[in-house]
């Protein structure tokens, strides 16, 4: 039986704050099976996005247990961390973060040139074809749209070919077109690679195009449901 | 803000202000963040140019309120060779006390003979000093000690020197004197001559019983005076005694300095050292402007939001701009406040740690001034660095909240403001000319200024299109490094131009120093002179010369007639009123150095007009220094009317020649006709050069029979000469490197902001590379390229361009060889990438620690 790809067990962080202590995240138990696409939703505040930061190895869990793709992250240093993250997790966020010192096709191409790989701007450029971007490759990010943005940071999350896709609201900062076209994307692109997803959303309709739905409130786990239920 | 008031704002400028006013004051309560470094690069570069001032002030101050102590009375009379005659003497004494003085150099010997030294020998009469003070270390009066037979105070370091204690014997001339006690202070010895050796005091009698003083003896002849009744009290008073003198004494060459500037010499210099060093620390204002044009920029671009939002409710243009400019005001004032005050307290740190060193006690305080200058430089460098991205706040248009942000566009100002600008720019220039002596140049110095800054510019964008424009390195590391250099917005123009600018003024500093030194103690010429010896009697030349010869058969000794003289007449304008360039105007100040000649002196060489016939008899003629001719507005056919021996002796110009000064061999401005001078009684001025291998103990050997055989003659050793010179020089340049080092220091403070601004900026990169799977290492590896490629780039540039500053200074300026040092080169290239690694490296490891997650969340 295949192993899960993500797996959370009784993991809580715990932030400190001038106010004194904040929990977070609150003994969080999740497993993804490979290829799966897993919604996050929940109010603001509830923990969603703190929880896509453990699993993609950029915050470090108080207690409890972090398996990704194999590797055990409670056990690993910042630099371990981002050498498994870089080949295995692909991230796409809210606000982008493209680097603005650099083009599209540099952008995409980063994380295949950080892996070593010699094709890496004949890979980009692939991809930002199947983005719909071939004629904005020599653009920076500041001379993009926003939907144009957030489909160079699509590209650029995918251009190692990573088994975990970590997607937080990546809509939120797009206009209702726009924001479709995007997702619609991202979903065909995960389906095609039959990699793994992670979608921190606060739209219902975007969650449900997930296999499965995770509720979160306080820093817990609320509900686990089926997506399409 | 409502609207209406926005747009009840009248369009005239004057009403406009108030708004502003308020405006500004709304704003202000966010504190001074993002105006830190504006405020240290202002208050830097004011408290260099006020501490500098200050000083000189102090300085000044101590000079005028000490000056009778300083001079020994209310005026002094000084001239060279000849004492009072009754007459004089006569008219003096009607006008108050008058206390004399003589003043040579000689050989101080042990009596044995087996040791010597180069003195300044001061004989004073019963009334010395009329003002001040002469305190001997045992606590006796001046006068008791002296009055006792063949007596002498010395400075304690000729005791050292010559192995004595108090109560021993030296030998002076023909005369053995005992010193009774030792100097500790002599008040008036700042307003001599420039000192060569320790002091020795005697009484005026002892001084002539040593033989030293008969005609044509080097002596000079000082006569210091406490003015009767009020005369001396007043400026008025000392004046008119001054035209006194000159009307009834016309021909006796006096040059007289009274109690308001006791020492012209000292004055003049700290007067250019403080003109040099204000410069110095406008340079450091200057490079502390980038820092002030990139704190505005960044500023306005952070506030573009706000500004849209000030128009779209009605703001005009002109209130944007009002308010913006007064906010730089109000920063460039809180700079200017921090620099005055700093700068303030820099000579009393100065005077607490160096005090030994200044020639004068410093009455400290602060003069209007010297705040004036510092505070008119502050705002008008920050006006000329702030104008032009404040002419870009004006231009943002309400649009901006509409739709997202692309990238600004770099539009020029409006023609305001760039005039504006070109006006700030002309009146610091205007500023720094005008108050400069040199003002040539002061003028050459805004020259470099602007080369400087242009070519630094130049380089900074250059760099950004190279790295936009070249092939992507394979390396991630160095592609990073590279799309940073080129990114618009990035660091590369500002640390460039900021640490290039510091940088090239420290690299010409250093390799000026170096040459000077190098010139001073390596590159003495082969055939310069090992010594110069005073006073050699006429008939005693051949026997001087065959000593010298039975010695050391290789040496070579070549003598010249020796008076000195003052030039009271310049064609026919009096000397006092001649006005010419700091490089001819000393010939002018106190006596000269005159000879006579049948043929071209050695070392000289005729450039214009014909040198007389041999036996000439007809009028006086003499031959000018061709450069110093210039400076003085003469030409052949001209007269030059001299002083001496109390005498008037005009001669008429026939040749002009040119002097290698840098031979040290026996050179004179002016050279006379034999006919002119030969009656008057004066000695030989004799160079004595040594084979190269001479060894020491032959050399001292000689010096001892020189002695025992010429008693009357000093010998002044070269290289003695050359290494006390170089000590004071070496003194002056430490304030010099100082200075410089500050500007440096205002380069690292634009650095620090402009890596501080792009700290945001940079962290998020760094994080962004980390979720990509970058490790530390290798965001490191891409800091440091960055760094190193700008470190390196631009202190090869101002290494070249402070060689060339420096090699335009050495060779056309100073006249001197050029030297490049490998090792002050090594240091300014050391010093570039320490200070970029410093402040980089901190920033960079900030950038590391910095936690991923408050960058990533959406903002």
């Amino acid at each position: 039986m295949a192993q899960p790809v993500i797996s959370l067990d009784g993991v809580s962080l715990t932030l400190t704050s001038r106010a004194g202590p904040v929990e977070v995240l609150r003994h969080v138990d999740l497993h993804v099976m490979p290829g799966e696409s897993v919604a996050i939703v929940g109010p603001s505040g509830s923990g969603k996005t703190s929880l896509l930061m453990v699993v993609a190895g950029l915050e470090k869990a108080s207690s409890g247990g972090v398996r990704v793709a194999g590797h055990d992250f409670m056990a690993l240093g910042e630099d371990a961390l981002a050498l498994v993250r870089g080949p295995n997790i692909g991230i796409v966020f809210q606000s982008f973060h493209l680097v603005p010192t650099m083009t599209a096709l540099e952008n995409v191409a980063l994380p295949l040139e950080f892996a070593g790989r010699p094709e890496a701007f004949d890979a980009a450029r692939a991809l930002l074809g199947e983005v719909g971007l071939s004629q904005r490759a020599e653009h920076f990010p500041a001379q993009l749209s926003g939907g144009e943005q957030q489909r160079v940071a699509i590209a650029r999350a995918l251009s190692v070919r990573p088994q975990i896709i970590l997607a937080d609201e990546p809509t939120g900062n797009l206009d209702g077109t726009t924001g479709k076209q995007v997702i619609d994307l991202l979903f065909d692109l995960q389906r095609r690679r039959q990699a793994t997803m992670l979608l921190v959303t606060h739209d219902s309709d975007l969650a449900r195009r997930c296999d499965r739905m995770v509720r979160m409130t306080n820093g817990q786990v609320a509900v686990e449901t089926l997506a399409c239920a | 803000m409502s609207v209406t008031a926005l747009e009840q704002a009248p369009r005239a400028l004057l009403s406009g202000w108030p708004l502003a006013l308020r405006l500004v004051l709304r704003e202000q309560r966010n504190g001074l963040r993002g105006f830190y470094v504006f405020i240290a690069c202002v208050a830097l570069g004011v408290a260099v140019i006020t501490g500098v001032g200050s000083l000189a002030d102090a300085l000044r101050a101590g000079f005028e309120r000490q000056g009778e102590a300083m001079l020994g009375g209310d005026v002094v009379l000084s001239r060279p060779h000849k004492p009072l005659d009754a007459a004089e003497r006569a008219w003096l004494a009607h006008r108050g006390t008058v206390s004399e003085s003589a003043n040579m150099r000689a050989m101080a010997r042990r009596v044995d003979g087996s040791d010597q030294a180069l003195v300044e020998v001061k004989g004073v009469d019963g009334a010395y000093p009329l003002a001040g003070e002469v305190r001997l270390a045992g606590g006796a009066a001046l006068q008791e000690v002296l009055r006792d037979g063949a007596a002498a105070a010395v400075d304690p370091i000729l005791l050292a020197r010559l192995g004595l204690k108090i109560g021993d014997q030296l030998s002076i001339g023909t005369l053995q004197l005992t010193v009774r006690d030792t100097i500790e202070t002599e008040s008036d010895r700042l307003s001599a001559r420039l000192t060569v050796g320790p002091r020795v005091l005697m009484s005026l009698d002892t001084l002539r019983r040593t033989g030293l003083i008969e005609p044509g003896s080097l002596v000079g002849w000082r006569y210091a005076l406490k003015l009767s009744g009020d005369a001396g009290k007043t400026g008025a008073g000392l004046r008119k005694f001054r035209d006194d003198v000159k009307a009834a004494l016309p021909e006796a060459g006096f040059t007289i300095r009274d109690r308001r500037d006791p020492s012209p010499r000292v004055s003049q210099t700290l007067e250019r050292l403080r003109q040099f060093l204000t410069l110095v620390g406008l340079t450091a204002l200057l490079v502390g402007g980038v820092g002030v044009a990139n704190a505005v920029a960044t500023y306005i671009d952070r506030r573009r939001k706000v500004i849209a939002a000030f128009k779209s409710l009605g703001a005009t243009s002109r209130v944007v701009f009002g308010l913006h400019l007064l906010q730089v005001l109000l920063m460039a004032g809180i700079g200017v406040a921090l620099g005055i005050a700093l700068g303030s307290l820099i000579p009393f740190g100065l005077v607490a740690w160096f005090g030994d060193m200044l020639p004068i006690r410093a009455d400290l305080g602060l003069g209007a001034d010297s705040v004036l200058v510092a505070s008119s430089y502050g705002v008008l460098v920050a006006l000329l660095f702030a104008l032009w991205p404040l002419g870009r706040a004006e231009q943002v248009r309400p649009a901006v909240l509409f739709r997202d942000e692309v990238a600004p566009e770099r539009v020029l100002p409006r023609p305001r403001i760039i005039a504006l600008t070109l006006s700030a720019a002309v009146l610091v220039a205007v500023l720094a000319i005008l108050s400069a002596d040199a003002r040539l140049l002061a003028f050459y110095y805004c020259l470099a200024v602007v080369g400087i800054f242009a070519v630094f510019l130049l380089l900074g964008s250059l760099v950004s299109w190279v790295a936009r424009r070249i092939p992507r390195p394979r390396q991630p590391e160095l592609a990073l490094a590279v799309g940073n250099l080129g990114a618009p917005g990035g660091l590369t123009r500002s640390i460039v131009l900021s640490l290039g600018a510091g940088l090239s003024l420290l690299v010409a500093v250093m390799l000026v120093n170096s040459s000077i030194v190098a010139e001073l103690t390596e590159r003495l010429p082969a055939e310069s002179p090992s010594y110069f010896v005073l006073d050699i009697k006429r008939p005693e030349i051949a026997a001087f010369e065959s000593l010298v010869r039975r010695e050391f058969p290789g040496a070579q000794v070549r003598s010249a007639p020796m008076l000195r003289g003052r030039i009271v007449k310049v064609g026919q304008r009096p000397a006092e009123q001649v006005k010419a360039p700091p490089e001819a105007q000393w010939v002018l100040n106190g006596d000269r150095g005159l000879t006579y000649s049948e043929g071209v002196p050695e070392g000289s060489r005729v450039v214009a007009g014909s040198w007389w016939p041999a036996h000439y008899s007809g009028e006086p003629l003499v031959s000018f220094e061709a450069d110093i001719a210039k400076g003085l507005g003469l030409k052949i056919g001209d007269s030059v009317t001299v002083n001496v021996l109390g005498r008037n002796v005009t001669a008429r110009i026939a040749n002009l020649r040119e002097v290698k000064w840098e031979s040290l061999s026996l050179n004179f401005v002016l050279v006379f006709s034999p006919n002119t001078l030969a009656g008057a009684p004066h000695n030989l001025l004799a160079t004595v050069t040594l084979p190269k291998d001479a060894p020491l103990a032959a050399e001292a050997i000689l010096a001892q029979r020189m002695g025992r055989e010429f008693p009357a003659t000093t010998a002044v050793r070269v290289k003695d000469a050359i290494e006390a010179f170089d000590a004071i020089f070496q003194r002056i340049m430490v304030a010099v490197r100082a200075a410089s080092g500050i500007t440096l220091l205002a380069g690292a403070f634009v650095l620090a902001g402009a890596l501080a601004t792009a700290q945001r900026r940079r962290i998020q990169q760094a994080v962004i590379l980390k979720t990509l799977g970058a490790t530390r290492r290798r965001i490191l590896a891409s800091h440091l390229a960055e760094y190193a490629i700008l470190a390196v780039l631009t202190s090869f540039i101002a290494l070249g361009i402070g060689a060339v500053a420096a090699w335009i200074t050495v060779v056309h300026i100073m006249h001197l060889d050029f030297v490049f040092s490998g090792a002050a080169a090594a240091e300014a290239i050391g010093l570039a990438v320490a200070l970029v690694g410093l402040f980089g490296g901190f920033g960079t490891w900030r950038v590391l620690r910095a936690p991923a997650v408050p960058y990533l969340r959406a903002e």
